[in-house]
């Protein structure tokens, strides 16, 4: 089943703009997945640089609304930086 | 046969033979339950996001072995009880990539 998030897309979203949620600018991004496609990083619990640009000030782990990650690498995501927390890195 | 990363912490206060001894510890037991190590990485001392038993900084050793399900639970059973240590995490792999790595770029730093 496809989800119905025309709602979300309608909005410019900038990946690394944590604010993004709340601003509404006019300037257009690509709502592409940026860990997805050719030479796209590693997601790895020792890739500590990548990871922290997906948690928030607070150490949560941002939604893939905000930072358009397709479902299948925010899955990953979540697991890796689960994992970077157990080890005290994050 | 598996592939394996396992990380240890341990303690801050344990001087460097101390910490040749818990790696050596370790690599022994994969090598006596027929495991194969691959690689041993140090990745020195850093410092946690938090506190961690009361320990802001700790010492990590990364192995990287070929094992089976035997050797898992042996460094299991001796990790939970080692007092140097204060966590560990193994990850199963299909391949190891055992050429980047991600700490080494900040040890040279430091020196």
């Amino acid at each position: 089943m496809k989800r119905k998030n025309n709602k979300f897309n309608k909005r410019p979203q900038n990946p690394l703009n944590k604010l993004s949620l709340f601003q509404k600018s006019d300037s257009r991004f690509s709502k592409k997945c940026p860990l997805s496609g050719k030479d796209a990083p590693v997601i790895d619990y020792k890739n500590i640089k990548l990871l922290k640009r997906y948690v928030s000030d607070t150490d949560k782990i941002m939604p893939s609304r905000i930072t358009s990650v397709s479902q299948n690498k925010q899955r990953k995501l979540t697991s890796e930086i689960k994992k970077a927390k157990i080890l005290g890195l994050i | 046969m598996n592939f394996y990363e396992h990380t240890l912490i341990a303690k801050q206060d344990l001087s460097t033979s101390e910490l040749n001894l818990v790696e050596k510890k370790y690599t022994d037991i994969i090598a006596k339950t027929d495991g194969k190590v691959i690689k041993v990485e140090k990745w020195g001392l850093l410092s946690f996001a938090k506190k961690i038993r009361s320990y802001k900084k700790g010492f990590y050793i990364h192995y990287k072995f070929e094992a089976q399900n035997k050797t898992l639970e042996e460094i299991k059973k001796n990790s939970v009880i080692d007092n140097s240590l204060l966590r560990h995490l193994t990850v199963r792999y299909k391949k190891l990539d055992t050429e980047t790595e991600y700490f080494k770029e900040s040890n040279e730093k430091k020196k």
